[in-house]
């Protein structure tokens, strides 16, 4: 058992890229936890789909020992934190089990808007921050500036900053120094019952749900039997221990320490993310204070390529929630798909992540409709009711208004680009309230946008416009009333559900032509001619048509050729089996996917 | 009736589109080559002991490149070793650019009775785009040479540069100068031949602009009154390349040489595609096969349909029942019902509506599993 005095448990708050998986690997380094030459780089990005993109998507925890100048040792455990905004509920939940937060800030860059979103965060959670300034061996640094830019933007006192490089290794003996210095030991009591937050759990085949808990008070061990004040399901404690990173049991868990519990816990709705644990036999009086409850803003339709692994599908949706308690999803069906499932994503990466995660982890080969948002719809009846999914949308005469949810959007960039931003906001329907000079270089624009409209690509557009440099920050503020239709997609004259959407009426028109050419070319030619066309209610406002094939024919087929050309069938035929029919349209899966291209820039 | 193919794989130069086993610098080993054929058509002989054969093709390849006494040899041995009937389909493949009086008179001598002449296009610049050592007026002098006689003239579509036009012209070509058949095909662009790059940069016609080449070709075939009796394969009456028919009938047929391919007693083999090795196997006394398989149920269902339906008369009810001893109409109802507007369902055959018969993969492969 350790003395709560020598612990710091703590966080690294910082913007994509802006090197916290590097630092967190040189902590590591320096501490001993993992040796330079079994170091594989960035070793909290363990998923693949992390690595590739160059983000943390879960939380990692990692216990290391450091051996300070005052000369005690410490005990720090270090939770990991996503950077994205989309991760926010993540964040929160790594926030509960800290006292203190690394901010990194890029020498060369400063501040950045979704750092922002993180340290309020953290400073709502009464944590302490402790600014870091990192890239200082980039010829551009300028951590002077970066520090004063601290002290202005979010107020902190950036005196103490470490300057360092977490590339070349320099002064990273000064974070772990101010860690211990400024960050405060963990208080709790551990003679008090047991209250132990859950900030993370997954399932592992062989030992049943481990819970990751930050102890805050008490003691939990081998043999207790435990619950929660959620569940009257009790359990008995089978393992504890911390994280090493890899799982590394320990005799106990006590006040302030930061492990895992295994209790071969079947059910993760037993134990769900943000409950207390408590001991069964000497409960606590009450529970900690839990998390914010999970908001979807981004929902799409996810379903099996093939209809008959659904089962697959659920299984695989079923794990993913364990340690993602951020996915929401309820089965759904469509005319054009099937069987599948309604899924709720905290904001579109969450949403990529996912359907990536579904392929690459599960190997399944996954349909994806056109992600859309909630809409506020109120009834001539004056029943008011949520649609997220555009099939089940009233019919246009039992609709007295629809509104639609608005996001206030910060976004960050060098005064050059304004005009391009401003621009791209205009096409948004974005509505302008202001704009403020950080310094000379950076000025923040804060625009009111609906949030149907940033789903798509606005990001990207932000990005590709400004070539690369603002970074933009958004929150939900509210519905307000707006002109939306319904779009529907017919092939071959059959409304495809799959491919229908709720859009703003002024940009029904382009959208719905737009898609028709797109889908032109996406669906394979037929034996007949299929018209695509896009409809509002019961009228056409576009169409396209795919011609019929003309020419699908093996030249000779003489004595030799008879097998190889048997083949070349089937896997014409394999390329049919992958398609869906809509109607007597056969369409490949792709297909799906082009409701998501706007405009073929 | 059962056929027999010998494949002789040497050519005067090598075409662009050629993606069959052939060698334009190893005409020396022809002798040798020739005498392994016969070896191997000798070694086999047992297997067919009491088959009746129809047919037999020379094909290539370039046969008419080689030696003509060397065509005679296989065709005594052909008769020599296999039971074949004395009104047998004899028929030699030839490039315009490799014949002259004297081949023609010996082939005739020796029995052949039918010529296949690749003509492909009547236009010179094309046939220089496709590598064809011959032009126009090596066809008209080949042509003459077989005036009277029973003989095809291959035509392609999809060439570069190609009209609608220009495939009508090559087949009045043809025509006029007595072909009884015609073999009107597309170029399929290979992956691995020079003409590949032609394809990957553009420059052959899209599929449309082919397939209105065939309609144009097909009108003007049916108007100077050759019959369309497969989807390549155009005659006058009566003059059907039987040897070819027994391909698509599902009959048997011994594939002689490199990379020749047989069916026979149910099952499918081939030859190595490597002329070396090819030698070794058979100057050692084995058979040079590198592949063998027996198709049943589905599979050789599937090949029967696959088959039938390139040709104009379609699916013969009765032969597929007597094949597989099912009904063909109740084994696929549902594939029948689903492509009614492409199919003609009659007495006793279901085949391709004439219209679908160029897009015909997107039918056949509905019926496959």
């Amino acid at each position: 058992m350790s003395d709560s005095k020598y612990i710091r448990n703590f966080c690294i708050i910082a913007h994509i890229d802006h090197g916290k998986s590097t630092l967190a690997d040189r902590l590591m380094e320096l501490t001993g936890q993992v040796s330079e030459r079994d170091m594989e780089d960035q070793l909290l990005d363990s998923m693949d789909i992390e690595r590739e993109r160059g983000i943390t998507i879960k939380l990692t925890p990692v216990r290391m020992f450091y051996s300070a100048d005052d000369g005690n040792e410490y005990e720090l455990n270090l939770i990991d934190t996503p950077g994205h905004v989309d991760f926010t509920y993540e964040v929160s939940r790594s926030l509960a089990a800290c006292e203190g937060a690394i901010l990194i800030v890029d020498a060369s860059q400063g501040v950045e808007a979704q750092t922002l979103a993180n340290v309020y965060l953290a400073l709502e959670n009464d944590l302490e921050i402790l600014p870091v300034i990192n890239k200082i061996d980039l010829p551009s640094a300028r951590p002077e500036e970066a520090k004063k830019e601290i002290e202005e933007v979010i107020g902190l006192d950036a005196s103490y900053a470490p300057l360092v490089s977490a590339k070349e290794g320099t002064n990273i003996r000064d974070v772990l120094e101010a860690v211990v210095k400024y960050f405060p030991a963990p208080s709790g009591d551990s003679s008090a019952p047991l209250k132990a937050l859950i900030f993370d759990s997954y399932y592992d085949n062989y030992k049943g749900v481990i819970l990751f808990v930050r102890v805050k008070d008490g003691e939990v061990k081998p043999g207790d039997r435990i619950k929660t004040f959620r569940s009257d399901k009790q359990y008995d404690v089978v393992e504890v221990g911390v994280f090493s990173p890899g799982l590394l049991p320990r005799q106990s868990l006590s006040a302030g320490e930061v492990g895992y519990i295994a209790a071969s816990i079947k059910s993760i709705q037993d134990f769900a993310v943000g409950d207390t644990v408590t001991n069964a036999a000497a409960p606590a009086a009450e529970p900690l204070p839990g998390y914010k409850k999970v908001q979807s803003v981004v929902f799409c339709g996810i379903y099996p390529l093939d209809g008959s692994k659904f089962n697959d599908l659920k299984d695989a949706i079923g794990k993913l929630q364990l340690n993602d308690a951020s996915l929401l999803f309820e089965p759904d069906t469509s005319v054009a798909l099937g069987f599948g499932f309604r899924c709720g994503f905290l904001g579109l990466l969450h949403m990529e992540i996912i359907q990536e995660r579904l392929e690459r982890e599960f190997g399944l080969e996954i349909i994806t409709t056109a992600p859309s948002v909630s809409y506020k719809v109120v009834k001539t009846d004056g029943e008011c009711v949520y649609v997220d999914n555009p099939s089940h949308l009233p019919s246009a005469s039992e609709i007295e208004h629809m509104e639609e949810p608005i996001v206030k959007a910060d976004i960050f960039s060098p005064p050059d680009y304004l005009g391009q931003i401003m621009d791209l906001c205009r096409e948004k329907r974005g509505v302008f309230i202001g704009m403020t000079y950080l310094d000379k270089s950076r000025v923040k624009l804060e625009y009111e946008l609906p949030l149907n409209e940033i789903i798509f690509d606005f990001f990207d557009s932000v990005k590709s416009r400004t070539r690369g440099y603002a970074s933009f920050d958004y929150e939900l503020i509210g519905y307000k009333p707006a002109k939306l239709v319904k779009l529907d997609i017919l092939l071959n004259g059959e409304v495809c559900d799959a491919l229908s959407m709720i859009v703003h009426e002024d940009s029904a028109y382009p959208r719905g032509r737009t898609l028709c050419e797109n889908l032109k070319e996406a669906i394979p030619r037929q034996l007949f001619e299929v018209p695509v066309q896009a409809a509002i209610g019961g009228k056409i406002i576009a169409r396209e048509t795919v011609k019929a094939v003309r020419k699908d024919v093996l030249a000779k087929c003489y004595g030799g050729d008879i097998t190889r050309k048997k083949k070349l069938l089937e896997k014409q035929k394999e390329g049919k089996k992958r398609m869906r029919s809509i109607g007597s349209v056969e369409v490949p899966s792709e297909v799906f996917m082009q409701i998501l291209k706007t405009n073929k820039d | 009736m059962a056929g027999i193919y010998v494949h002789i794989p040497f050519c005067k130069s090598k075409c662009r589109y050629c993606d069959f086993t052939s060698f334009p610098d190893k005409l020396n080993l022809a002798e040798s080559y020739v005498a392994c054929v016969c070896r191997e058509m000798s070694k086999r002989s047992p297997a067919a002991e009491g088959v009746n054969f129809d047919t037999l093709y020379i094909g290539g390849g370039t046969p008419s490149v080689i030696d003509k006494t060397y065509i005679g040899m296989i065709i005594a041995a052909a008769k020599k070793y296999y039971n074949l009937s004395p009104s047998a389909e004899i028929t030699i493949e030839m490039n315009p650019g490799t014949v002259d009086e004297s081949k023609i008179s010996f082939y005739k001598k020796c029995g052949v009775n039918r010529f296949s002449v690749g003509l492909q296009s009547a236009i010179d610049s094309q046939l220089a785009d496709l590598g064809r050592c011959h032009t126009l007026n090596s066809f008209v002098y080949c042509a003459k040479l077989l005036k009277g006689e029973n003989f095809n003239a291959d035509v392609m579509i999809g060439l570069k540069n190609q009209t609608a036009e220009d495939v009508q012209n090559t087949i009045k070509v043809a025509h006029a100068f007595g072909a009884s058949h015609i073999s009107m095909y597309a170029l399929t662009p290979e992956d691995g031949t020079p003409i590949y790059t032609d394809y990957l940069n553009g420059e052959l016609p899209d599929g449309d602009e082919v397939a209105a080449m065939y309609a144009a070709g097909l009108s003007c075939l049916e108007s100077l009154g050759y019959r369309r009796y497969e989807v390549s394969n155009f005659c006058k009456e009566g003059k059907e390349s039987r040897h070819n028919l027994n391909y698509w009938h599902r009959g048997e047929y011994l594939g002689f040489g490199v990379s020749a391919s047989s069916f026979f007693k149910g099952v499918r083999f081939t030859n190595t595609f490597d002329l070396d090795e090819y030698f070794k196997c058979i100057l050692s006394d084995n058979f040079a096969v590198i592949d063998a398989q027996k198709p049943e149920g589905e599979d050789a269902r599937e090949e029967f349909i696959m088959l039938a339906l390139r040709t104009a008369d379609g699916v013969c009810l009765q032969d597929y029942k007597s094949c597989f001893g099912s009904d063909f109409l109740t084994d696929y109802a549902a594939v029948i019902k689903k492509l009614s507007h492409c199919l003609e369902v009659g007495e006793n055959r279901v085949r391709i509506r004439p219209e679908y018969l160029f897009v015909q993969n997107s039918i056949i492969v509905e019926f496959f599993a």
